[in-house]
């Protein structure tokens, strides 16, 4: 079946089965493999990705469902200038990665957080990152990150 | 130290990762992101079954579907030739066949059965589904201390596949004259590693010669080369192991496992087509290697001061369906008797330790290697003498930590232990959690009827970095005591390090780029790391036992400073200066008393590659050193940690106030690095502790098959974690430590000890629910 979507701000089309995940057409179709399969049954996370602007399990969604959707990978998080997003250097600066399997899904749930909450507590940043799983860092580093990509981004120069 | 002369220095520095720009970026390179012309996708059909004769396979409407490029049985003659057979030269030993795929008989409920190639991993899980095969079920073995009914391997009829005894001193005597002896049965729960990115592999043997490159996400690509070579026919040079980017190990991926041998035999029934398997979590649940299912029968003796007298144990560890390719089933039990007294003084030791096959997942590797399970029994017999004796938790471990006047002591396993820091890292936690502070707390709300709180604490010590003297495995036909690295000035004087490392998130590129960058005398950001290829590094055993800080990063280090001299030779000849009095500081030649620098890295390496005709006279082109490293003995790394627990008395529930380690890495060549590991390594603790359980039932299915029912721990579960650290340098060139896994050693001892020291409610059975709690304090 043909479905179109657009991916980090670009008109795809792709050609697939009607039981193709989500998760396999961005990564096999696309060559979009900043998206990762840890559980393929939705509980790990890794997949996490922004569909119409809602954190989105790939794996558990169809491809064909995603049909005229705007979808955001991690591919699509830095700036048009190459720059990192906060949460990208926060993440490298915070040592909130080891293996980096998770990450991309753990990116993408905290921008959803930060969209949401300009200034989580510690407290709330691990209620609301308790959806993905991440097995290397003890989740320190990554508390850290998210709570520090808050502080960037709300004091950044808003015509940046 | 024999180390730099780099005045600004990269060890000992947190430094912007090497790895992390590709990794937060979505451009990591994991073997499941390979994508080669013509590639085919492989699926496995596993037994429903933990114990079954395999009667028959008819693959045949699998092989007719138009969309099979092949099928694979147990009886594929290619498949049947080869078998995996871990060796080991202990007395007692019995072997075990592993087949690449089940043939007579299928041993655990998740063992692979047939493979089917096809154009993508749908088509080929729809093929799955067309093999018929016909099982004749047979009464399952799954505990470990149960008689089985039929074996499951035929040459141990008591399912025993090997037993050793430790014996030190005279137990029964120290036990006739102790004040008070203990004794307990305690059980640990079978979990595993259980990596973000499950196993995955893609394979592909040369069209027109006989040469096979397999991409695995494996933690020892130069073992894996060896033991494919060997089990394939192959000159070892014709075969390439290429580990990328790998999504987390922890010892589940130092296996080579039935189906990555599977995986190349196809590939060379197959030639020229690349072949991709990539597992998903309910396979890797069921069939890559589990751990820690074991049993202490525990005895321990104490003088009426509280000193420990003697221990005795018998201890069972369930090793699953084979003896695991290629560390066997010794890796456990041997790890457990060895190392069961821990840090503290023990004169008097009898242990005798089996490994048991039963109709479950194979046991490996799994960080920590039984420690967290002999140190929860070794910790709740202390506190249990304590109690007996009227003696605090605190108390009766201060009494008997080995003291630094001690060293080297000899453990009654003969180990030899280096490092008598445990007093010190035990008085660390304490300050850190502020223990007179939880006394005072403690009381309080025992007065005021408030929910009650209690404190654990956990010594323990960790064998790193082992040498050839002490190396790690039961006696296996290799010694893993040795690494190489190639360090080598380019022609444009940026350096390459080509190190038999690997990393599965450890960022060993960042670490031995920065132990070469003081080495040589260059910045860190001049040097470029690779690893993960057999073709590039000379060699390296890879990622197990903590050891690739001290033994990798050793490697790294003496050629680095091998180099140095090399290239030093070289400038001063061009600079007609002495060698003796040039250094060289952040690639720039400098001479005492002379502000400007002579020269650069750039320019001399320059003429080492490009210009031989300014070469000073007897020298050859080029600038690279290649260096082994072994550290001949290991380094001990001590550790404590201590946490503050709140219990729900209706519900059962058990809150983590406060959770601290002190931990020894020796010299730390990267904080944030280290801090990582020793984070990383608690979480993985507490989720053994607390929530991951792998579950069969009594025919041998696996009830917890996917994450939903096996829990791992998450960032709601994981309190904070305050890390302390020592720093005793260690006998080896960096002076380092291992630290990658000390920290699962404590969370099981500390939470039982916390729960009983906050109600005198013994858990003897591990994991600790909130089910098991709640029934416990009824």
């Amino acid at each position: 079946m043909q479905v179109n979507f657009s991916v980090n701000g670009r008109m795809e089309s792709v050609d697939v089965e009607p039981r193709c995940t989500l998760a396999d057409a961005l990564r096999e179709d696309l060559g979009l493999t900043g998206t990762h399969l840890g559980c393929e049954h939705g509980v790990c996370g890794a997949c996490t990705i922004m569909v119409d602007g809602q954190p989105t399990r790939a794996c558990l969604m169809f491809a064909v469902q995603a049909d005229g959707c705007s979808i955001t990978t991690v591919e699509g998080l830095q700036n048009d200038d190459g720059k990192l997003h906060a949460l990208q250097q926060s993440f490298c600066d915070r040592h909130g990665l080891q293996c980096g399997f998770c990450t991309p899904g753990m990116l993408m749930t905290a921008m959803d957080l930060l969209h949401r909450e300009v200034e989580p507590s510690r407290e709330r940043i691990r209620e609301e990152m308790s959806g993905n799983i991440c097995r290397c860092t003890g989740y320190v580093g990554i508390v850290d990150a998210v709570e520090e990509a808050a502080r960037t981004l709300n004091s950044a120069d808003p015509t940046d | 130290m024999t180390g730099s002369d780099s005045t600004s220095g990269s060890v000992g520095r947190t430094v912007a990762r090497k790895e992390d720009w590709r990794l937060v970026t979505g451009r990591g390179n994991y073997v499941s992101d390979l994508e080669l012309p013509r590639m085919r996708h492989v699926a496995f059909l596993r037994s429903p079954y933990g114990h079954a004769r395999i009667q028959n396979v008819d693959a045949s409407a699998a092989d007719a579907a138009p969309w099979v490029d092949a099928v694979f049985t147990g009886l594929t003659p290619a498949i049947a030739a080869v078998e995996l057979r871990a060796l080991s030269a202990l007395p007692s030993y019995i072997e075990t066949a592993q087949p690449i795929l089940a043939r007579d008989k299928a041993r655990f409920a998740g063992e692979p059965v047939a493979a089917v190639v096809a154009a993508d991993r749908y088509r080929a899980e729809d093929a799955l589904e067309l093999i018929d095969v016909d099982y004749d079920p047979l009464p399952a073995t799954v505990t470990a201390w149960e008689k089985p009914e039929v074996p499951v391997h035929d040459g141990a009829p008591d399912n025993v596949l090997l037993e050793r005894a430790f014996e030190a001193g005279d137990v029964d005597e120290a036990f006739a004259t102790s004040a008070v002896v203990v004794e307990r049965e305690l059980i640990t729960n079978r979990h595993a590693g259980n990596p973000m990115e499950c196993r995955a592999g893609v394979a592909l043997w040369a069209k027109g010669e006989n040469k096979l490159t397999l991409w695995s996400g494996t933690q020892v690509p130069h073992l894996v080369r060896n033991m494919l070579a060997e089990l394939l026919g192959l000159p070892e040079s014709n075969v390439r192991v290429i580990a990328p980017d790998v999504g987390g190990g922890f010892g589940t991926k130092a296996v080579l496992y039935p189906e990555d041998v599977a995986l190349c035999i196809m590939a060379r029934e197959l030639r020229g087509v690349p072949l991709k398997w990539v597992e998903d979590r309910a396979e890797h649940l069921q069939a890559a290697a589990h751990a820690r299912d074991h049993r202490y029968l525990m005895k321990v003796g104490f003088s009426a001061q509280g000193k420990i007298t003697a221990v005795q144990a018998d201890v069972t560890c369930n090793i699953g369906a084979y003896s695991v390719y290629p560390w066997t089933a010794g890796i456990e039990p041997l790890m457990a008797g060895g190392l069961l007294t821990g840090p503290y003084m023990v004169d008097n030791y009898r242990c005798v330790t089996r490994g048991v096959t039963t109709n479950t997942a194979y046991a490996g590797p799994y960080r920590g290697v039984a420690r967290p399970a002999t140190v929860f029994a070794m910790e709740t017999m202390l506190n249990l003498g304590a109690a007996e004796l009227g003696l605090s938790d605190l108390d009766i471990r201060r009494l008997n930590l080995i003291p630094e006047d001690a060293i080297p002591y000899r453990m009654p396993s003969r180990l030899v232990d280096d490092s008598g820091w445990y007093g010190r890292a035990l008085e660390g936690c304490v300050e850190a959690i502020d223990y007179d502070g939880f006394l005072v707390e403690q009381k309080r709300r025992a007065e005021h009827g408030e929910e009650p709180i209690g404190i654990g604490f956990a010594c323990y010590n960790e064998l790193t970095g082992l040498g050839r003297a002490a190396a790690a495995g039961p006696r296996m036909p290799f010694r893993t005591g040795h690494d190489a690295c190639t360090v080598k000035v380019e022609a444009d004087g940026s350096v390459t390090v080509m190190s038999g490392v690997t990393s599965q998130g450890q960022g060993l590129e960042t670490t031995m780029a920065q132990v070469v960058a003081d080495a040589v005398g260059v910045t860190y950001d001049a040097v470029n790391v690779r690893i993960g290829d057999t073709n590039e590094a000379l060699w390296g055993f890879g990622a197990f036992s903590s050891r690739q800080a001290v033994i990798g990063g050793g490697a790294a280090h003496t050629s680095g400073v091998a180099l140095r001299e090399q290239i030093l030779e070289l400038a001063a000849a061009v600079y007609e200066v002495s060698a003796s009095e040039l250094r060289l500081v952040d690639g720039r030649f400098l001479m005492p008393g002379v502000e400007q620098p002579l020269g650069t890295l750039a320019d001399v390496a320059r003429i080492a590659y490009m210009e031989s005709n300014r070469l000073p006279e007897g020298f050859e082109p080029g600038l690279q050193v290649t260096r082994f490293y072994d550290p001949v003995r290991g380094a001990f790394s001590a550790g404590a940690q201590a946490a503050v627990i709140e219990i729900d008395t209706v519900s059962g529930e058990l809150t983590i106030l406060k959770w601290v380690c002190v931990e020894d890495a020796g010299r730390v060549i990267n904080p944030q690095i280290v801090d990582g590991q020793i984070a990383g390594s608690i979480a993985q603790g507490i989720g053994g502790a607390m929530y991951e359980h792998l579950v069969y039932d009594e025919s041998g299915n696996l009830s917890t098959g996917t994450l939903l029912d096996y829990l791992m721990p998450t960032s709601a579960e994981i309190p904070e974690l305050s890390i302390g650290h020592l720093s005793k340098p260690a006998d080896n060139p960096l002076g380092v430590r291992g630290v990658g896994e000390g920290g699962t050693l404590g969370p099981n001892a500390v939470l039982a000890g916390a729960l009983h020291n906050a109600l005198g409610v013994e858990l003897t059975r591990l994991p600790i629910t909130p089910a098991r709690l709640w029934e416990a304090l009824r």
